[in-house]
């Protein structure tokens, strides 16, 4: 019988069935389709950007600045549309707002070679100051209807909301990506040993960059989600979201040092984190049992597994 | 004459010291009010609580680690030096149990990362939630308000000894000490070596986990009694204290010349790092800059100092204010 | 013996049941809200003294009317966490939700949805942008909007004996209450007291955004001084602003004036000691108590939340002027000489 290897993701997988599990047995409210609908809503930007962060983290970088750059780019859409661009164009204009925002943070990476976590906290002052530059103190809120009824409506016949569908098509875009491509192998090589990936060819500097842009992008996309969920554009949005997707990032069982990780296992995390949070809120839990819960968690995510590699190396010296 | 004035260009941290210098000149140029006795005060007062943070994580991230937990930590201090007096406590219990929360913080911290071997960011991260949501749960809706605060904490925060702020005279001596024990005292020297090359160190006799969990135990203390001068400061403290302050020592730290891949830096290059950030703020300010773009030029500035600061230091060969040592 | 005291026991609950029921009914008839309603009270976050105090009052509402009132919501003030518990209430089938709106947009798709699904939705304190309106059945406000700015311009004239510039320290700049009152103050202080002026030159240059943070405010307020250092008096239409204020100004022993909103119970020390001649605010249990009785009426349909249309919380009537907002009433102003009643109050 092939020993079957137990993974972080696999745990993960295991905690969100429980999650569903619980929830549903404790709360009659849980187990509906409205309230999948909603939790879907509420991860779907934390998952959109979780799935560029991961490659970031796998590849041994950060990006502080993702929320902030959600944020410019959702201001970027308001204050295109405020100033008479058609809506389309005007997401458009978002998308690029947050692509420029990744390729800055790349640039200063890989080519004046900052670190990313001293960088991405600066781009992330900067890029909210571009916000408030842009909207001022009036935020945008006079959006078109027809867009924003894909903020938080369903799928027709469905209980799916819109958002489901940019977060799916990403989410399978990127998985197979990263584990079924040359560029997927490349960001774990360089995530392993940088210097070591370099001498084999792969173009480590350019990597870098375009995992910074799509960072960007990906955030430029949920920027674009989030202005439609709330109908608005204001300076002040999500605030502490890049806490939330790298906190998810982590629980999904991607190393912090880089090279490890997968998709499916962040995916899950993301699921896991919107799940316990509804059936929490649903249970009547307060905000601050919520955030003792999420601290706890994840801690359990990193103690759980090296606990049981140094029970696994004890009985290994003991059989000896 | 000529050997003396290469030794002080190589000084790791004169690149954003003059950097300082800079911003300081145009923003006194620009108004005057700012080189005022009462100008500077301002900026000694407004870098303290920084500047104590920043001290404190240098310990960690020249071991190449990081601390995310010290916002809700020195907020929940704060917090339980004001409700002292409300729970029937003295001011000296209020202070004990600040320390002792700090420790613990830092223990917790400590064990996780030196012992159980697990990544920093994720560990102080979680803590983060952990020491928050626990500090809320106690704090509810509670301010304290100036008169809860205790007459002993009150005279540090209002007062001045020779015109300077008696809590950045504070901060100042723990640099200094800090700065000394860093620079003489061979276990602190050690956390150098941790975050320049760990297997090195281990396969060269340090007792790397021992290290790692006291400078983390350090680290909790003085933010734990930092609490203390967040509410000397502000006279105030609630749930809300203390949130998010952590990136902004993060900022200082980096800013100065503390190397987030360790190894390097020093907590006089953190306190500059501290200064110049408060500096940058209060110039704001001064040069009234409109409200909407002070936020934007701030994050400018930021990667500006970085960036002038890995530029110049590529070029010479690091060596502390006090001296080479490594 | 066994069958009379079952008899004497039959008799005792009917005769109770029905003196319950008639205990119950009068109420009814008299306010025309049935009992039991389940109401959610959401505030622009937990773990803050004012709005504790907003949810005392509701609490108090919910008592009288029997109603089962949930106080929920997050620890951040931001729109996307409160949409969070928005959507709780309307999962949970409540009758009515009466929110304080921590993002007077990004709160409306969900408000609308609750009000598709039946419930009744209440905004008090902070409200949803006017322009949707329509996803509110009616605001409860404390003052008239000009009438709150105007009043913290006179007690900062007052203070500062009617001369000087003044400037403002806010909340954030997004903040809609806060601009409105400050939309109001600006023509009135050149208007009504022409030797006065604010900071700058010019209404724009006066205002500082502490971002309801402490350490965010004592830098602005700290700010103005540097930029401005005869600044005769500072208006701080935030309880966080006008705290950190009072306590810079009492620590760095300065002379300006501080005023503006708030709480007696924070602002009691500075006021005893002279630090602030006068504060106002109104009362934020008010507030709660109110939108209670106006979410029961509605949800009674005794009451439409129409302009011109009225209902009755407590002892007092309130009106719904255009734009569909209830108002409360002057606010209350302190001094030296009344803060003791406040501030064990709220």
């Amino acid at each position: 019988m092939r020993k079957f290897n137990f993974a972080w993701e696999h745990g993960v997988a295991v905690f969100l069935v429980v999650a569903i599990a619980l929830g549903s047995g404790l709360s009659e409210f849980f187990a509906t389709t409205d309230n999948l609908s909603f939790i879907i809503q509420d991860v779907a930007e934390i998952a959109i950007i979780a799935l560029a962060m991961t490659y970031l983290i796998i590849a041994g970088e950060i990006d502080l600045s993702v929320a902030s750059t959600l944020n410019l780019a959702s201001a970027a859409v308001g204050f295109s549309f405020r100033n008479g661009m058609p809506f389309e164009m005007a997401i458009v204009v978002g998308l690029l707002v947050g692509l420029a925002c990744g390729l800055l943070n790349g640039y200063l990476v890989t080519v004046v070679g900052l670190p990313s976590l001293a960088v991405t906290i600066g781009t992330l002052a900067l890029f909210r100051g571009f916000a408030w530059v842009l909207l001022g103190n009036e935020p945008v809120n006079e959006l078109p209807e027809n867009w924003i009824v894909l903020g938080y409506e369903n799928i027709p016949n469905t209980f799916l909301p819109w958002s489901t569908i940019p977060v799916v098509i990403l989410a399978l875009l990127a998985w197979v990506i990263l584990h079924y491509t040359r560029i997927g192998r490349w960001t774990y090589a360089i995530g392993i040993n940088a210097e070591a990936a370099k001498f084999s060819g792969i173009p480590v500097a350019r990597m870098k960059l375009a995992l910074f842009g799509v960072t960007g992008l990906m955030s430029g996309v949920a920027g674009v989600v989030y202005t439609l969920r709330f109908a608005s554009a204001s300076p002040d949005g999500a605030v502490g979201y890049e806490l939330d997707v790298i906190a998810a990032v982590l629980f999904g069982g991607v190393a912090i040092a880089g090279g490890l990780g997968t998709l499916w296992g962040v995916l899950a995390a993301v699921l896991s984190l919107g799940v316990i949070r509804s059936a929490m809120q649903l249970l009547d839990f307060t905000g601050n049992a919520l955030l003792i819960v999420s601290g706890a968690l994840l801690l359990i995510s990193v103690v759980l597994p090296r606990a049981i590699e140094l029970v696994k190396d004890r009985r290994k010296s003991v059989t000896v | 004459m000529t050997s003396l004035i290469q030794k002080a260009l190589r000084i790791r941290e004169l690149p954003i010291f003059l950097f300082l210098v800079v911003v300081a000149l145009v923003t006194g140029f620009a108004n005057p009010a700012f080189f005022t006795v009462a100008g500077l005060q301002d900026v000694l007062l407004g870098v303290s609580i920084v500047a104590v943070l920043a001290i404190a994580q240098t310990l960690v991230i020249v071991m190449k680690h990081i601390d995310l937990s010290v916002g809700s930590t020195i907020g929940f201090t704060a917090y339980v030096m004001g409700a002292a007096g409300s729970w029937g406590h003295s001011v000296w219990w209020g202070l004990a149990v600040s320390l002792g929360i700090g420790i613990a913080v830092g223990a917790i911290n400590g064990f996780l990362v030196a012992y159980m071997k697990l990544p920093s960011l994720v560990v102080t991260l979680a803590t983060l939630y952990l020491v928050k949501g626990i500090f809320n749960e106690i704090a509810g809706g509670d301010t304290i308000t100036g008169d809860r605060v205790p007459e002993a904490v009150n005279a540090i925060g209002a007062n001045y000894f020779f015109g300077v702020p008696y809590i950045y005279i504070i901060v100042f001596v723990l640099m200094l000490v800090v700065g000394f024990i860093m620079k003489r005292m061979r276990a602190a020297r050690d956390l150098y070596a941790i975050g320049s090359n760990l297997s090195a160190s281990e396969l060269a006799g340090i007792p790397v986990a021992r290290r790692v969990f006291l400078a983390f135990v350090a680290t909790g203390a003085i933010t734990g009694l930092a609490g203390v001068l967040l509410l000397a400061r502000y006279n105030t403290a609630d749930a809300n204290s203390g949130v998010g302050i952590e990136l902004y020592a993060i900022a200082a730290c980096v800013i100065g010349g503390v190397a987030i891949a360790g190894g390097i830096g020093t907590v006089y290059g953190a306190m500059i790092g501290a200064v110049l950030l408060q500096t940058i703020t209060s110039a704001l300010g001064a040069l009234g800059i409109p409200q909407f773009w002070q936020l934007a030029v701030n994050g400018t500035l930021l990667i500006a100092a970085i960036s002038l600061d890995r530029y110049l230091s590529s070029r010479v060969k690091p060596t502390s204010i006090m001296g080479s040592h490594e | 013996m066994q069958k009379k005291f079952t008899r004497i026991a039959v008799v005792t609950a009917i005769v109770g049941a029905l003196f319950a029921t008639s205990v119950v009914a009068p109420a009814s008839a008299a306010t025309g809200i049935k009992t039991g309603l389940r109401i959610a009270v959401i505030p622009k976050q937990v773990n803050s003294g004012y709005f504790e105090a907003w949810n005392k009052g509701a609490q108090k509402a919910c008592k009288e009317l029997k109603a089962k009132c949930d106080f929920i919501g997050g620890t951040k003030a931001t729109g996307a966490v409160q949409v969070q518990f928005i959507n709780k209430a309307i999962q949970k089938k409540y009758d009515a939700i009466i929110v304080a709106a921590a993002d007077q947009n990004a709160i409306v798709p969900s408000l609308k949805k609750a009000q598709k699904a039946g419930i009744i939705v209440i905004t008090s304190d902070a409200d949803v942008a006017a322009a949707s309106a329509s996803a509110r059945t009616v605001t409860i406000a404390p003052s008239e909007a000009s009438r709150i700015g105007t009043a913290e311009v006179d007690w900062a004239a007052e203070a500062a004996g009617k001369k000087g510039t003044v400037a403002i320290l806010s909340a954030a700049a997004t903040a809609a209450n806060q601009n409105v009152w400050i939309a109001a103050m600006g023509p009135y202080l050149t208007s009504k007291y022409p030797n006065m002026k604010w900071v700058g030159g010019s209404l724009d240059k006066a205002i500082f955004y502490g971002d309801d943070d402490t350490t965010k405010s004592t830098a602005q307020f700290n700010a103005i001084l540097s930029q401005y250092p005869d600044v005769a008096a500072i208006i701080a239409p935030t309880t966080v602003g006008v705290l950190a204020a009072a306590a810079e100004k009492k620590k760095k022993n300065l002379s300006v004036k501080v005023t503006g909103l708030g709480l007696p119970s924070e602002m009691a020390p500075y006021l005893k000691d002279g630090t602030v001649e006068k504060v106002g605010l109104w009362n934020p249990i008010d507030l709660g108590y109110v939108a209670i009785y106006a979410a029961g009426h509605a949800k009674a349909k005794t009451f439409t939340g129409k302009t011109g249309s009225s209902f009755k919380a407590g002892t007092k009537t309130y009106k719904v002027t255009a734009g569909g907002i209830a108002y409360l009433g002057d606010p209350f102003t302190f001094t030296k000489s009344n803060i003791a009643t406040f501030e064990k109050v709220y």
